[in-house]
This record gives C-alpha cells, structure tokens and sequence, in this order.
C-alpha cells in the first residue's frame, strides 16, 4: 500500500503557513505566561517547628492565592538550627495584563497572617526578587542562534545537497515558531523546562528530518532519472513505519510525563508531545517538499 | 567471527569503564542502587546546594545604584562562569533601600570555597616592593615611621605570613601606577620551576601594554645583578615588582626583562584550583562595589522534591511501556533495544561520575532525547533488517547489509545533532550547557550501542530472529 504523502503538499504547506501566521501573532500580541523562574517574583521566608514536607507547604499555601498553586518551595536548612525548618516560597503575582507586579504592604500582611496560620510559623521576610533564570535566554543570543542554524546547513549541505541544508533549516525554524506558537496560545508556562523542551525539539526535528533525506539520497540514487517527486513519496513510504514507531515510543515516554507530572515539568512535557508531532510532520510535508522543488534529480 | 569478539571487548571494556567511575569513592553517602549514582553532581533544581546572600553596600551618592547591582551582578556571573561553577545562580534582590546579591551553587555542602570567589573585590593593581618584614611591621613604631618617610604602605602576603612595603607610584613617579587594569586572558598553568605547583599567566588589554612596559622598565634589574656584590643586590631588592590583588601580595620578584607585551605571571605555589579560582578573579575584573555577607544556608531542590518524585515515576513508567513495545514489535531483537538502553544509560551516568559534570532538569531532558534516538536507530536498522529478511536473504546476511546500509544513516542524523549541540555548548551558559552536555554525551553512547555493541548482539542472536512476511517480526 502507498501513500500519497507529497501530492497534497501544497495544502500542508498553507496549514503550515497558516499556524507560523497564527503563532507569530500570539507571541507578538499576547506573549508568554513567563515563569518565575525568568521574572522573578516576591519571595516570602517561614520559620515555623512544624514538620511539615516540600508537599504539605504545596497542598497547605496553593489556595490562598492563584499565584500560589505554581510557588517554587524550597526548603532552606539554616546552619546551625536543627529544631526548625524554614521554607522559601516564591510566587510571580501579575497583573491583568500578565506583567509581573508587587504586592502592597496591606496584601503583603494579608498573605504573611494566611501563611503563618497554614503553617504555624512566623514569615521572616517578605521581599522581591529578580528572576534567576532571565541571563539564559539573554545569553542564548542571535549568535548561538545563527551558528547552530549554520552549523547544521554546512554539514547537512556537505553531506546532502545545498536544498537539503536548506529544508532541514526551515523545517527547524518551522517547528520551534510552532511549538512557542503554542506555549502562548495555551499560556503555557515559559520557563527552564519549556526551554529544555524547545533544546530537546531541535535535536528530535533535525535528526527526524536527516532520516527522511538519508532515504531520499539512497532511493534517488537507486532509481537514478526518476522524477524527483515520486522518489521523495516513495523514500517516504519506504520509512513510514519506523516514522511512526519512532513518535509513538517517544509519545509514551512524553505522555506519562504529561499525565503524571505536576509543576515546571508539565511545561517540559507539553511543549515535547507538540514538539513530537510536529517535528515529525515537518520531516515529511515541509522539510521534503522544499527538496522537491529545489532539486531536479539526487 | 573475529570482527565480533573486537565488538564486544570494546563494549565490556566502555562498560567497565563506566562502572568503574560510577563506583569510586568520594560521592555521596547512599545505599543500595542508589549508590551507582552518588558521583554524580545534582543541579540546584534537583538536589538543592549552598545558598549566599550579599549585601551590596552602594557608597551613599552613587548616581545609579541599579546600574551597579548589575555591574556586580555581571562580575559575579563571570567569576563563578570562569571557575567552573556554571550552574551556580545569582540573583539580585531589593528590601528596605538596600540591594542584595543572592548565590545559590548547586550540590555544594562547604561555603568557604565559593565565598573566597564571590566576596573578593577582585581589584589587581601593581607596585614597587621596597622591604619586607617576617613580623607585623605595623606593630613596629620603627618600621610605621619607614613607610612615612618612604611614602609607602605595608601590605599582608596572602597567607599572612610576610609584609611588603609597597609604593603604588614606581620610582615615585606619579604617571607610573597601574590599578585596576583590563585583564583580556588569565589562565592556570603548570609552574616550569617547580613541578608540584601552578601558576597564573595573565595578558593585560591592549591599553595598559604601554603603561605595563614602562614599569617594568623602570624596575628592569639585569640578571647578573642578582648575583653580583651585596650592594647592588640590597639595591636592587628595593625594585621589585609586586602584584597585589584585594590589598593581599600574590607576587614580589624582580624583573629580568621589560615586558613588552602585557604578559605577565603570578608565582605563588598555588594547587590547581587556587590558581583556576585566581584567574577566574583576574578574568572577570573588580567589583565595582563592597559586599557583605548577611546569610549562608544550604537549600533543598528548587524543583521540589514532590514533582521530582513525580517525574521520576513516569519516566520509569514511561521506560518500560518503551521497552514492552519494542519487544512485542520486534521480538528477539526488542530485547537487544532494552538492553541498549540501559547500556547507554552506564555509559552517560559514568561520563557523569567521571568528569563531575553537572546533571540539571534540562541534562535529564538532553538524556531522555538521546534515548529516543537510541531507540529510534534500532528501529531504523529492525525495519532494514526486516526489509532485507523479506526480500529472501537469511538473518544473518540481512543483519550484514542493514548494517552497512545505516551506518551513514545514523552517521549523519547523530552528527547533525552533535552539531547543534556543541554550538548550544559554546553559545549558552548554566542549564542550556546542562542539556548539550548530556546530549553530547548520550548521542556518542547510543551511537556506539547501535553501530557497535548491537551488532555483536544481533549477530548472536540472528538464529531467533524470525520475520513474517509483513508486519511485526515474531
């Protein structure tokens, strides 16, 4: 049985337009729900005697505030005293624009009597502060951008041909528009693991879409002449199955995570299982279309 | 078959290898299977660390105090980048009217190393030495009035133990000073003289070149001097070069040469990490403000220990669903996949032991995909076996041509994403660095399973590999 992937590329081509489209106005117009991670936030310090776990502070402060069900705890041993146990509990309070925003000094007192009667201690300190995360992504600059894309187009041009450096950069930039797309349409929290999420995309897209042109490259020398079109449907067929073992034993891994995951990791886990399909959709109706069109024969 | 036997000592011997780096001692004290993994190093957000608070004290005045918070910050930022501690975090914090600066450095149980880093104001300047002394001279009456007359000061060495008397204007010469000069390059290098030991080599920024020449000009002793008559040599030991850092001397030797080209040395019998810490301070420049320390505590996971038992469970979860797919797909060769697996996993986690790398939430996200890639490529050489098995020749042929057809498959997918990952290495700092390592590491080990180690093991087992004409092997 064959399929006829490369015969309605021109309509998966739009779809694709349509979402970068779609996804480009979202990131520009409502942006990302930031996590504190990047932010900052306010951060609230309680001593209390109680014995209470990381989960216990979770499941006892989450209610008070919306801002809460997604604190960083931490618990923080003091040198030299054993007998209590101090909690570190940072929250990102915003605004109804979803900018970040202090609390005033009645909410501030508010919140401290709510804590210290959850947990039976006494807040400490009641400060803000930056985000520890915020110099990644600044340092993660146009430069690490450019040269990994470059990087990748060298080889994968060296290796292939130019056209197949060039489909395996656009379907790269295809799938991380998309993804972040997606982390701002849902507001889906931004932070540390979205950004490992998104790492983790762009190793799955381009070593998924160098596959597909591996079989191109072989097939399109097998059957040297034949027209360009049904070489790529073909290679495309011929590695269907491993296509989709492939994203299933990876979307097992990713779904457990998402189900049974809470907190930062949920991020991780969203932004994998869109990064799946969508990685592998590109290597088949984008990354190889632009090979069609580029290439006359292998 | 002889090719065999060279695959599969290669495969024990990575093996033991990697055991072996697991198993060494000085990780953390644990029991039962967790002590496989007790060397290695935990990020701040999987096993919490040492946590430092400063606060920065601004000179009352300052123009923009904001803009030397950060200032600090980049300093501080630099310094722990340049001595390895690239996963520590720094954060800036505002109460009360006052700026503090928090640093929180993963899997660390021992403050003092990172607070000799962070609370060195990190200013170098350089001097004339005039005398010494092997007491505290500032309790001398004799020896205060000799730093009055010459219009000097007395300063400790590092270790406390000897004071130099030390001019900041060489040759009491006012255009010769030289504070707080750009350092473009400060490296740890073997000590030439002596063995045991390390040195700093420095090169100073274009700028200070000129000025750093006419220095040492002014101080050039020629080195038959030295061991020429008493006089002269007492002469020439009022012109020594001293290189103080944080008013402490790090160095007092003569110069034999002018140095012409910026380049200089600090002797000073430092270990390897003094002298790694030292040039990271050299590196990232002075602070421009004071810090005081306020508190020092150690911290749990920032991740939480909740979500990361969690995560845990549905990664194990997660695991083997993969693992029972493969089987029931593939059959005989789903097991080698399984076992694949937990042999790239040795092989990472003992790259993770042996090197001190540190493992972060995006490191574990760089090893999850490298799983994947590991099992994609078992399918891709499964789905050609078949293919060839089908095609009418037997297993054992079948599992020589999908061999050699994959190869550059594999070859070129993995390498394209090494690729990426070593410019995401050079280009990204903290946890971006945790995941390109992993994965670095995790696409070598799964690469190595799969062209090598899985080959010895089809190749035992090709007798059981039975493939139906279409669909699933059984």
């Amino acid at each position: 049985m064959k399929i006829d992937f490369v015969g309605k590329r021109n309509y998966f081509i739009a779809l694709s337009l349509v979402l970068i489209v779609v996804s480009l106005i979202s990131i520009f117009t409502k942006g990302f729900n930031v996590g504190l991670e990047f932010i900052g936030g306010s951060e609230l310090v309680i001593k209390t005697t109680d014995n209470h776990t990381v989960a216990d502070v979770r499941s006892k402060i989450s209610g008070i505030r919306p801002e809460f069900e997604k604190a960083r705890i931490i618990e923080v041993h003091a040198l030299g005293q054993a007998d209590q146990r101090t909690f570190s509990i940072l929250v990102s309070p915003k605004d109804e624009k979803g900018a970040l925003r202090t609390y005033n000094a009645e909410e501030k007192a508010e919140i401290s009597s709510k804590v210290e009667e959850a947990l039976n201690g006494k807040v400490v300190s009641f400060n803000e502060v930056s985000g520890d995360a915020a110099d990644e992504i600044k340092n993660l600059t146009w430069k690490a951008v450019v040269f990994t894309l470059l990087g990748i187009l060298v080889y994968v041009a060296l290796r292939f041909k130019f056209a197949f450096g060039i489909g395996a950069i656009i379907a790269l930039i295809h799938d991380v528009i998309i993804t972040l797309g997606f982390y701002s349409i849902f507001g889906i929290e931004m932070n540390i693991a979205a950004i490992a999420a998104v790492l983790t995309l762009v190793g799955y897209s381009v070593n998924d879409t160098i596959v597909v042109f591996d079989r191109i490259r072989e097939l399109g020398r097998k059957f040297k002449g034949k027209d360009i079109a049904s070489v790529v449907n073909d290679s495309i067929n011929s590695i269907i199955i491993r296509t989709i073992n492939t994203s299933l034993t990876t979307f097992f891994t990713i779904l457990m995570l998402l189900l049974l995951s809470t907190g930062s990791i949920k991020s991780f886990a969203f932004g994998m299982t869109i990064g799946v399909v969508i990685g592998t959709y590109s290597s088949i109706f984008i990354a190889s279309p632009i090979v069609i069109k580029w290439v006359k024969s292998i | 078959m002889r090719s065999d036997r060279v695959r599969l000592i290669v495969s024990l011997a990575l093996l033991v290898a990697a055991v072996v780096a697991m198993l060494l001692p000085g990780g953390r004290p644990a029991t039962g299977i967790a002590k496989l993994f007790s060397r290695v190093k935990l990020g701040l957000d999987l096993s919490g660390g040492v946590r430092l608070e400063y606060r920065v004290d601004i000179e009352k005045g300052t123009e923009n105090p904001s803009a030397v918070v950060d200032d600090v910050w980049t300093v501080l930022r630099n310094r722990l980048d340049s001595a390895g501690y690239t996963e520590a975090v720094v954060k800036k914090s505002f109460r009360e009217n006052n700026s503090f600066i928090i640093i929180e450095i993963p899997d660390a149980t021992d403050t003092t190393k990172a607070e000799k880093l962070v609370g060195s104001t990190g200013l170098l300047w350089f001097g004339q030495s005039v005398d010494e002394r092997d007491t505290d001279p500032t309790l001398n009456p004799d020896d205060v009035n000799l730093a009055l007359r010459e219009g000097a000061q007395w300063y400790p060495d590092k270790d406390g133990k000897k004071w130099y008397l030390i001019k900041k204007e060489i040759n009491n010469r006012k255009d010769l000073t030289l504070s707080g000069p750009r350092i473009i390059e400060a490296v740890p290098r073997i000590d030439q003289k002596g063995v045991a030991y390390y040195v700093v080599s420095f090169t100073l920024d274009r700028q200070f070149v000129e000025i750093f020449k006419n220095i040492t000009k002014e101080l050039y002793v020629p080195e038959q001097v030295l061991g020429a008559g008493s006089t002269q040599y007492q002469l020439a030991l009022k012109k020594r070069l001293a290189i103080v850092l944080d008013d402490k001397v790090q160095f007092v030797g003569f110069v034999v040469s002018p140095i012409e080209d910026g380049k200089g040395q600090i002797r000073g019998n430092f270990t390897f990490d003094e002298a790694k810490e030292l040039a990271a301070i050299l590196r990232s420049g002075a602070l421009p403000a004071r810090l005081e320390k306020t508190t020092a505590s150690l911290v749990s996971p920032t991740l939480g220990k909740d979500v990361l038992q969690q995560s845990l469970n549905a990664g194990i979860i997660g695991a083997i669903l993969v693992m029972v797919y493969m089987i029931i797909f593939y059959g005989v060769m789903g097991i080698v996949a399984v076992i694949g697996i937990f042999y790239a996993l040795i092989i990472i986690f003992g790259f993770l032991s042996g090197t001190g790398a540190i493992l972060t939430l995006p490191g574990i996200a760089g090893i999850i995909f490298t799983i994947g890639t590991l099992v994609d490529g078992n399918i891709i050489i499964y789905e050609r076996i078949k293919e060839e098995i089908r095609a009418g020749k037997t297993p054992k042929a079948a599992i020589e041509v999908a061999f050699s057809r994959t190869l550059w498959t594999l070859f070129d997918a993995n390498l394209t994403t090494i690729i990426a990952a070593l410019f995401l290495y050079y280009f990204g700092t903290g946890t971006i660095k945790g995941f390109a390592i992993t994965t670095i590491v995790g696409i070598f080990a799964s690469m190595f399973m799969n062209l090598v180690f899985s080959k010895f093991l089809l190749d035992a087992m090709s007798g059981a590999i039975r493939v139906r004409k279409a669909g699933g092997a059984q």
